[in-house]
């Protein structure tokens, strides 16, 4: 086994630890371990295009921080702008807590949440104690080296701009923040294993993992742009809901601290932010046992509520659907992808994307003037949604549980056109088209309901390019292949290929409507040629699947 | 009334160099509950993954409902059931979710699928988790859905391996009687296990594998007088050439003791 030089570091405080009746060197043992399971293990950041690294000796996590570092520059402008302290350092510690948060409960919840502990360790010979410690350095060492990289550049930034006083109540802050997220994220997962099982908890869990890749990718987006907010100065009035902002507790003791501001209102927001951190440390080791106790629940199957089918559901299922094999696939594909979370933490970001991205378009284009906005063809941009399908089209034939797949060649399955059919119209109905819905709702309320035949015509299109992605791409079966793999042959060329039909689709678009009633002409012309793809793409046979 | 069910005719496999199945041939005749046992990598489950379309690139002839199943086509395997050993299932789903997939699958309509799982959920006493995802099944109740889903749709022909793992002594001694009264039917089960005593007790007939070839084949009578060995157990023991368990055993312990 190799030795970390964090362990190493941790080695000068064996004395503190055996003054506390740990045991250090199986508390150390313990560590090691978790460490080298730590290192194979890959952060949520970098799912996003990440193979499977078989160099183990490189811990992927330290490598993951450089993007925090990255998003450490995100908040250097709040150092820049000026003596507004409550403001601006409210802001910082918002940023700050954001990403301490969610990537502690989409890294570290394993951690947290690990009921293996339980199992494997609790029939050994060690005492609670030290296994509890264990679990403390743990996410200490994370936490550290997380909050290292996020605010080294920010509080060097700080120290020039502000003096060596700011830098230390900034530290002490940090520190504060840092326990207070550990014990509140502790205290969330209590209480949401108290009144639910484990599925809707890894559920939670999912959905934060999601939320943080998108806010990453948006966030690159929008890194340049908050350098625009440097001008802005807000005056803060005192309210009483801020004392439930807390960031603000921490802006509050530095504009205390550095402008002298002893009023009362600051005074008790300080004193929050000492006070809570200190409150939930003393609840969270009250409630620690109750919340072991609960951790059980993890492996407990929870009694579930009978779904019943809605008629309506069923009613629309026979309209997409002909065959009954058909059927069984769309509902299947529908659940796999709702369900898996693998699936939803590779797709679901990508997804939020192309909500996303469409805007940035717009908000470029019209950086200073909004008023043309409804007469002019900016919707267009929402072709821009469309960029996703390729990448989706080839996720589909993946799954965390591709185990499962052996159902395929068991049962007898005769014609493979239900089974991509059917998946690609869920993708299409239950992924798609709510986005779509959602996003063409926003354009209708930008430009006006003139754009109604266009938006119609665009997910037509989105239909077809669906089936020429599907055509071009290797065929696999759906959700059989392991993620592992998702980068070993690169798909990149090709789905750089494909999203080059995007601009063709919306220069045809442009185009028609120039001409008069062209927009009605290009969505009957779409409409003939999905009807036209949609037969023959999906008559396949065994033969042309590739494994 | 005599029908051959499965019949294979010298077939062999090889992964790579390695020959995992090297000229087995037998014939099953409907009815007839199989015993199919052998040491760990003999090739049991490569011939049932063979006999289900799971593994192809194999020589030799195989035939199932008097249709060679390397022919293409699919329909015989709509008359198959199968429990494989290691239970992969898409576990995101629910039960109800899986099971009724599987069926529709089968060509069974929703709504009967979902009757017959729900109902075989509830006798095999696994009714309550019929809507909780798979995730959070025990080991016990995976494998009963793994049964249930091998019989929604009525087959002809079932293959189990191993499928009383994880079951308690109760829910093995219905899963018995399941197969006596599927058997009387007049279905065909083909059974691999390691637990001799079950075999012993449930076969119409035994077919050892040893080495990728047929050790023996006959029923329980006919291999105890071919042996001279008294349980099948030993029968095995003893066909494929094993009596070392003693000094291996003593040997382990004897490390155990070293400190």
């Amino acid at each position: 086994m190799q030795d970390f030089r964090t362990l190493k570091l941790l080695d000068r405080f064996e004395k503190v630890f055996s003054t506390f009746g740990i045991d250090y060197k199986i508390m150390r043992k313990i560590l090691q371990v978790k460490l080298m399971m730590d290192r194979r293990r890959v952060p949520t950041i970098f799912t996003q295009n990440a193979k499977k690294n078989q160099e183990e000796d490189k811990n992927q996590y330290i490598k993951s921080l450089w993007i925090y570092v990255l998003f450490g520059l995100f908040m250097v402008p709040f150092m820049l702008m000026g003596e507004n302290y409550l403001f601006q350092m409210s802001l910082f510690f918002g940023i700050f807590t954001f990403f301490v948060m969610t990537s502690m409960i989409s890294d570290f919840s394993s951690v947290l949440l690990d009921i293996r502990d339980r199992n494997i360790l609790f029939p050994k010979p060690v005492d609670r104690k030290s296994i509890s410690a264990a679990k403390a350095v743990h996410i200490f060492i994370y936490i550290s080296f997380l909050t290292i990289a996020l605010v080294t550049i920010p509080l060097l930034v700080g120290l020039v701009i502000h003096g060596p006083l700011f830098l230390l109540v900034t530290i002490f802050n940090i520190i504060l923040i840092d326990i207070f997220v550990v014990v509140l994220t502790a205290l969330i997962y209590m209480f949401v294993l108290k009144f639910f099982d484990g599925e809707k908890l890894k559920d939670i869990i999912n959905y934060v993992q999601i939320g943080l890749s998108l806010a990453i990718m948006v966030g690159y987006q929008l890194l340049v742009r908050s350098f625009e907010f440097i001008d802005l100065t807000v005056a803060l009035e005192p309210r009483w809901w801020q004392g439930f902002i807390f960031p603000m507790w921490y802006g509050a003791n530095i504009e205390l601290v550095m402008n002298g501001h002893l009023v009362p209102f600051y005074v008790s927001l300080s004193l929050l932010g000492i006070l809570i951190p200190l409150i939930s440390i003393w609840l969270y080791t009250r409630l620690l046992p109750a919340f072991e106790q609960n951790l059980q629940k993890l492996s407990y199957h929870g009694k579930a509520k009978v779904k019943k089918r809605s008629k309506l559901g069923g009613a629309i299922l026979t309209f997409i659907c002909t065959s009954n094999e058909e059927k069984a696939f769309f509902r299947f594909a529908s659940l796999m992808m709702k369900n898996e979370r693998d699936f939803k933490l590779k797709v679901y970001p990508s997804l939020g994307f192309s909500i996303v991205i469409p805007f940035i378009f717009i908000m470029n284009g019209f950086n200073t003037d909004l008023s043309n906005l409804s007469t002019s063809k900016s919707y267009l941009t929402i072709y821009f949604s469309l960029i996703i399908i390729p990448t989706v089209m080839v996720m589909l034939k993946y799954s965390g549980k591709y185990k499962g797949a052996w159902i395929y060649k068991v049962t007898p399955i005769k014609q493979l056109k239900p089974m991509f059919s059917g998946t690609i119209k869920a993708f299409l109905v239950k992924l798609f088209f709510p986005l779509y819905i959602l996003l063409s709702l926003i354009m209708i309320a930008l430009f006006g309901v003139r754009i109604l035949p266009d938006l119609i015509t665009v997910f037509i299109n989105a239909c077809t390019y669906c089936v020429i992605c599907f055509m071009i791409l290797n065929k696999s079966i759906p959700f059989s292949a392991s993620f592992d793999t998702a980068n070993q042959n690169s798909n990149s060329g090709i789905l750089f290929m494909l999203m080059l039909f995007v601009p063709v689709f919306a220069g045809l678009h442009f185009v028609s409507t120039l001409i008069p009633f062209g927009s009605f002409i290009y969505l009957l012309v779409a409409f003939i040629v999905l009807l036209i793809v949609w037969k023959p793409a999906f008559n396949l046979t065994w033969e042309k699947i590739s494994d | 009334m005599t029908e051959e069910i499965v019949t294979i005719n010298n077939l062999q496999k090889r992964y790579g160099g390695k020959t995992v199945l090297n000229g087995v041939s037998f014939t099953v005749k409907r009815g007839e509950i199989i015993g199919y046992i052998g040491p760990n990598g003999a090739g049991k489950s490569t011939t049932v993954k063979i006999m289900l379309g799971i593994e192809d690139d194999f020589s030799g002839e195989v035939t199932i409902f008097g249709q060679d199943i390397s022919d293409g086509d699919m329909e015989y395997k709509r008359k198959i059931g199968y429990v494989p050993e290691i239970a992969e299932v898409y576990d995101n789903l629910t039960g109800h979710e899986y099971l009724t997939f599987i069926g529709e699958l089968y060509g069974l309509d929703f709504e009967l699928a979902d009757y017959k799982a729900k109902s075989l959920m509830e006798l095999f006493g696994v009714g309550e988790v019929y809507y909780s995802r798979i995730a959070s099944y025990s080991k016990g109740m995976r494998q009963k859905l793994l049964i249930i889903s091998s019989l929604l749709h009525n087959p002809e022909l079932l293959f189990f391996d191993e499928p009383i793992n994880g079951l308690d002594a109760n829910s093995v001694m219905i899963f018995k009687e399941i197969m006596t009264q599927l058997a009387a039917q007049g279905k065909t089960i083909f059974y691999s296990s390691h637990i001799m005593d079950v075999v012993e007790k449930i076969s119409s007939r035994i077919i050892l594998l040893h080495e990728g070839k047929i050790a023996a084949d006959g029923t329980f009578n006919q291999l105890k007088a071919q042996n001279t060995e008294g349980s099948l157990e030993q029968i095995f023991n003893q066909l494929t050439g094993f009596s070392e368990h003693k000094e291996l055993g003593a040997r382990f312990v004897s490390i155990v003791g070293e400190m």
